[in-house]
């Protein structure tokens, strides 16, 4: 079999390196581009060059935005005393899909990983501590994973975001809206009893 | 349960292999290095996922080949089919043609108990073995063991880690310290339930096939004492020293006591041949009393290792799996398999990386 040219060859190494684009995948689209119309090729490329260009991450909560501050951090009609911190700025669009937070948020960039060599310093942590002096704020909602990373950083900034007329809350973890107890596995069940409530 | 079809595609020697097994006795014969071990190592991967000889995928991959197949079909309460393929670029897993997402998804729709020379371990080796053994045995039928395991291990592997670190945050180490404690505290309770179940199983397996009217007792040694927090806090001096965490349920011991004394260190060769059959007989009759149908017994070559009456001790233990419809395999050569069964075995022949019948 004949080798690929060079450039397509380039291409698909590129596209393999996409989140999600296996090495077939990356072939399939490679030879679909090389083969397409000119202009659109010319739009994809555009389209790429001026999504990139134009976003950025808000310096206030480190979302993404065209302009920042972003479109969250300006709205007058979010409630600026609610902060929720999250882990990537993808999480904010998972929770404004729900459509119940009318808060603030903060993008910590991040958990603490000593195995992946993510220090505290190098999560959004002192931004954060600067908005609790700025801002009005009276409760920071953690809503990071529960997994052992996720968990500990929760723990972590509990503490060290600990001060007088602050509430620290972190969001309830336990059973999948809509479903039985018999989907659920133990460590969420027994999580799910931790965290009761009253019925009121 | 059984295995009713094994499928290999370049597994060791094989480069296919399809074979349907019945319920029963499987004796597999041959000379050595024609590939019966292979057979069981196969037949434990479906179950574990590992090989029990302790080696990676690419030594199961036959020699020039880029990757290995196992597939089976498995008759229990329902049937399974399952499929794996690995090599070094791919690895796959499917159960009933869906790819396993979780492996407590997987694990447990074949249970299997080997019986090797690398048993021995269990009581000569160091204690990681010992704590291994019981982790397969929680993971085998408590459901939520592995992924508390896993948690565990991510939340010491992460503290450790921190305390590498020259200037380590001290309250990214609490953070990690609680997740440690609250899955450790689990697992050092749930092998402190464990423990006492099985030891008279071993107990009595232990005399059935012994020669000596020795006593065999089993006990845990947990690292943690009484409060995991409290203990883990006062070891802090020796952690800044060790740069790591000293106590917790990766330091635990399982001590194996023949009458009163250490077996590993006071025992004879032979006793403790005869404690690592004991210990994974006690394994397959707990595992039979848990799910009530017996485990598919795996037995590589260590009925050659005992002599006849040793041998006679086991035989209960293969009439019951013969009876509850279980499945056994066992290796042998000519010379010495077990004459006693020969009235009730399906023989296999194994030369060369090929199995027939008879």
């Amino acid at each position: 079999m004949p080798a690929l040219p060079d450039t397509v060859a380039a291409l698909i190494g590129a596209l393999n390196k996409l989140p999600g684009i296996g090495p077939r995948s990356a072939e399939r689209i490679a030879l679909h581009l090389v083969q397409a119309e000119p202009a659109a090729v010319e739009n994809l490329a555009r389209a790429i060059l001026e999504a990139r260009r134009r976003v950025q991450l808000c310096a206030v909560c480190g979302a993404l935005t065209e302009a920042s501050p972003c479109a969250l951090c300006s709205d007058p009609r979010r409630d600026a005393g609610l902060v929720c911190v999250v882990e990537r700025a993808t999480d904010i669009l998972s929770l404004e899909k729900s459509a119940t937070y009318r808060g603030k948020y903060h993008v910590l960039g991040g958990k603490i990983s000593p195995l992946n060599g993510v220090e505290p310093e190098d999560l959004r942590i002192a931004e954060l501590e600067r908005r609790l002096e700025a801002e009005p704020i009276r409760e920071v909602i953690i809503a990071l994973g529960t997994d052992v990373e996720g968990d500990a950083t929760s723990f972590y900034l509990a503490r060290r975001l600990a001060r007088p007329r602050l509430k620290v809350t972190r969001i309830a973890h336990g059973l999948p809206a809509g479903s039985g107890l018999e989907f659920a596995d133990e460590i969420t069940l027994s999580r799910a009893l931790e965290g009761r409530r009253e019925i009121e | 349960m059984h295995l009713a079809h094994l499928r290999l595609r370049d597994f060791r020697n094989y480069p296919r292999l399809d074979v349907d097994f019945a319920p029963g006795f499987h004796l597999l014969l041959g000379d050595n290095a024609q590939g019966k071990t292979n057979i069981l190592e196969a037949i434990y991967l479906i179950a574990t996922l590992r090989s029990f000889r302790g080696v990676g995928g690419a030594q199961m991959v036959r020699h020039g080949q880029k990757g290995y197949f196992v597939g089976s079909h498995i008759i229990g309460q329902g049937e399974h089919d399952t499929k794996m393929y690995w090599s070094v670029r791919e690895r796959s897993l499917s159960l009933d043609g869906r790819p396993v997402r979780k492996l407590t998804d997987y694990l447990g729709v074949l249970r299997t108990v080997v019986f090797c020379t690398e048993d021995l371990l269990l009581v000569k080796g160091p204690g990681r073995g010992r704590r291994r053994f019981l982790d397969l045995l929680l993971t085998q039928t408590y459901p939520g063991y592995l992924p508390l395991l896993q948690r565990y291990t991510r939340a010491l592997r992460s503290r450790n880690a921190l305390l590498k670190q020259a200037a380590a945050d001290p309250r990214a180490l609490e953070g990690f310290s609680r997740e440690l404690v609250s899955a450790g505290q689990e697992i050092t309770r749930l092998r402190r339930e464990l423990v006492p179940r099985l030891s008279p199983l071993a107990r009595l397996a232990y005399r059935r096939i012994s020669n000596d009217a020795e006593e065999l007792r089993i006990e845990y040694a947990p690292s943690v004492r009484q409060d995991f927090a409290v203990e883990l806090a006062q070891s802090q001096p020796r952690e800044r020293t060790c740069r790591m965490t000293v106590i917790g349920p990766h330091r635990d011991e399982v001590q194996l006591l023949l009458k009163d004394r250490s077996a590993a260190e006071f025992g004879s060769e032979g006793q403790k041949r005869t404690l690592a059959i004991a210990l994974k007989m006690a394994q397959a009759e707990y595992l039979t009393g848990i799910h009530g149908s017996p485990p598919v017994l795996l037995i590589d070559d260590v009925m050659g290792e005992l002599d006849a009456k040793r041998r006679g001790g086991l035989l209960p233990l293969l009439e019951r799996a013969h009876h509850a419809h279980g499945q056994v395999f066992m290796t042998a050569t000519e010379e010495n398999w077990p004459r006693e069964l020969a009235g009730q075995v399906q023989r296999w022949t194994v030369k060369a990386g090929a199995l027939e019948r008879g």
